[in-house]
């Protein structure tokens, strides 16, 4: 049994426990996980200092611990959307490295045949990659409304930074969401940066966690992947109970643009 | 009143079109009556309908065909639309089917995009397409682009409809022709109806369509009836996206339009038709993709062209059907230069004369195409 780091709550009676189960092959295949998409965010940050890769990569470096603790949880039938930081994600919905680094590169072997690049990777249940900041969010909602509409039970990850947690879509989605019940998980990247900018000069609140009002949330310090599983593994309880969106706030830190 | 048919419709036999003093214009014109009071009863002519009831039955057949198409907008449900076009479909159809949205475009658009990506087909309306530019980054870049940045992986097959162009008096705000802006873009497929027949065609098309497509209306032409085709009533009408109708058939001008303008070529070809002049409107029915055959074929038969939008002048509809006549072999067979009847280049104004003179009327085409044909003022 290993402990979870602390949680801090939003309109919610209890958390996620504080303490959970790990299994030696568990713990083996989250560690191979973060090292991979480490290793394959170093790669790409080389390419892109050679010219291979053009235009923009923006690199998951020092957030592994998000995708990979959310993936323990979720299986391939949960859909997830995210921004353009999403490399890490990519390799985690199933996507081999070399997909992504050809796709990167421009080749036609590439996850998205060259068309798309470092922001427009995709794959079953994976809804990219998506270049406008905020987008992805009503996006996300919209996903969760078709899982619903279907009755399937499933639940929509929708991740986004902290920089587009101050754009108007994200509220308009946020009232859609809670107004319909819609089973969509809402999680904050937080990486203390919104593009070159620090979160304390962008917005007037900075416990992004609460900025769903009516939405209950959930704080999660994201360097620790079994604190994030947990808080996954709670979120996803509560969506599948019908009880509606959540949100999650994940905190963790990225070592590059 | 009911708008005479084109003489596709119309059954004229072969020695009244030949004879060389009559355009079918004036054919049908004598057999209709002014405006339309004593209509010739043909067994081809099933009944009337009025653009509004073409468009909600489109969107009823079409829901009750498939489970996953669905209707979400502002006052669509509840109050049965803002223009009553969705009149009766939430009482048959339920709160699951058609769906209420709060005024947020922005974020009930990327929604209704969402559930395309995710296997729904919906229906978003915009009240008027003025307020898809709080939405436009989803028109766009979440659902235009996206079949191809995933290289044909993630389909989004949404339709966005709504009013376009101006009203009467809703002034500058509320009376944009959207035509050229979403024409511009790859990945997204436009249409623009004139009459019922275009208006359940084109919109069953669009909703049977996998791609995005954006059905450009006309508040103005909601309340005009127009006689349909038996073939129209079916449930399985479609008008194929990609393909211009010649309304009226002619020699002498090409008067190319979209949308509630096409009535106003008609009006002015009635009229030209007095003198002898035979104008062939050309309804465009889709402005993306083109129908650059059309076009070119019709140019190259009349050697004189005149465009009608609503659209401000600068890098509108005619500016691009100008651009594809000169890059095509119809630049050898012209005999003028075209013209382009826009919109003013100014917000739209307020006062009724102010907006009559901001846009394109029967008697401006008129005047434009005697001038083209080098005919005296009358």
């Amino acid at each position: 049994m290993l402990s979870t780091r602390p949680y801090k709550l939003h309109k919610l009676e209890s958390g996620p426990a504080s303490e959970a189960q790990v299994t030696s092959d568990e713990a083996r295949k989250y560690y191979r996980d973060m090292a991979t998409v480490r290793r394959m965010e170093t790669a790409a940050g080389n390419l892109y200092k050679e010219k291979a890769i053009r235009g923009f990569c923006h690199l998951y470096s020092g957030q592994e611990a998000c995708c990979v603790g959310m993936e323990a949880v979720l299986d391939r039938n949960d859909p997830v959307i995210t921004a353009y930081r999403a490399h890490g994600w990519t390799y985690t919905r199933g996507v081999p490295v070399k997909a992504v680094l050809s796709e990167l590169t421009g080749r036609a072997s590439g996850c998205a045949k060259g068309k798309g690049g470092s922001m427009h990777m995709y794959n079953h249940n994976f809804y990219g990659g998506n270049g406008i900041v905020g987008a992805q969010v009503p996006l996300g909602a919209g996903i969760a409304f078709a899982q619903k509409y279907r009755e399937d039970k499933r639940v929509c990850v929708t991740l986004y930074g902290d920089g587009a947690a101050n754009q108007g879509q994200v509220f308009e989605a946020f009232n859609m969401a809670k107004l319909w019940d819609l089973p969509c998980i809402f999680v904050c990247e937080n990486n203390k940066y919104g593009m070159g900018t620090a979160v304390e000069r962008a917005a007037a609140s900075t416990a992004y966690y609460t900025r769903g009002d009516y939405i209950p949330g959930l704080w999660v310090d994201a360097m620790d992947v079994i604190t994030v599983r947990e808080a996954t593994r709670f979120a996803k309880d509560w969506c599948l109970s019908g009880k509606g969106p959540i949100l999650l706030e994940m905190e963790t830190y990225r070592f590059s643009y | 009143y009911l708008i005479p048919l084109s003489s596709s419709h119309y059954p004229v036999n072969q020695t009244t079109m030949h004879r060389p003093s009559l355009s079918a214009c004036q054919l049908i014109l004598r057999s209709f009556g002014r405006s339309g009071g004593n209509i010739v009863a043909s067994r081809r002519f099933a009944s009337s309908m009025n653009v509004r009831d073409a468009l909600n039955s489109a969107m009823r057949e079409e829901i009750e065909r498939d489970p996953n198409v669905f209707l979400m907008g502002e006052e669509v449900a509840q109050y049965e639309g803002a223009y009553k076009v969705s009149k009766g479909l939430w009482k048959l159809m339920g709160d699951k089917r058609v769906i209420d949205t709060p005024i947020t475009e922005m974020g009930f658009a990327g929604l209704a995009v969402g559930a395309a990506m995710a296997g729904l087909r919906p229906i978003c309306e915009f009240m008027t397409f003025n307020f898809s530019m709080q939405a436009i980054d989803h028109v766009i870049n979440s659902a235009a682009k996206t079949y191809y940045m995933s290289a044909g992986d993630v389909k989004v097959p949404i339709v966005f409809r709504g009013p376009n162009g101006a009203a009467a008096g809703v002034a500058a705000q509320h009376s944009q022709d959207f035509a050229s802006w979403y024409s511009h873009c790859p990945g997204l497929k436009v249409v623009s109806p004139w009459n019922s027949e275009d208006a359940r065609g084109l919109l069953k098309a669009a909703i049977r369509d996998n791609d995005p497509v954006v059905c450009l209306e006309n508040e103005m032409m909601y309340g005009v009836s127009f006689e349909v085709s038996p073939e129209c009533e079916s449930k399985d009408f479609l008008i194929p996206i990609g393909k211009a109708k010649i309304e009226i058939p002619g020699n002498h001008i090409s008067l190319i339009s979209y949308g509630k303008f096409v009535g106003l070529c008609v009006e002015a070809a009635a009229e030209l038709a007095k003198e002898g002049i035979q104008c062939e409107v050309l309804n465009l029915r889709t402005l993306r993709p083109l129908d650059e055959e059309a076009i070119v074929k019709s140019v190259m038969k009349t050697h004189h062209v005149v465009t009608v939008e609503s659209c401000w002048p600068q890098c509108g509809m005619g500016a691009e059907i100008a651009a594809r006549i000169m890059e095509s072999q119809a630049f050898d067979y012209l005999d003028a230069p075209l013209t382009r009847m826009t919109g003013a280049d100014v917000p739209m104004p307020y006062a009724q004369a102010l907006e009559a003179a901001a846009l394109p009327q029967v008697a401006d085409i008129v005047r434009v195409v005697r001038r083209t044909l080098n005919r005296a003022a009358k």
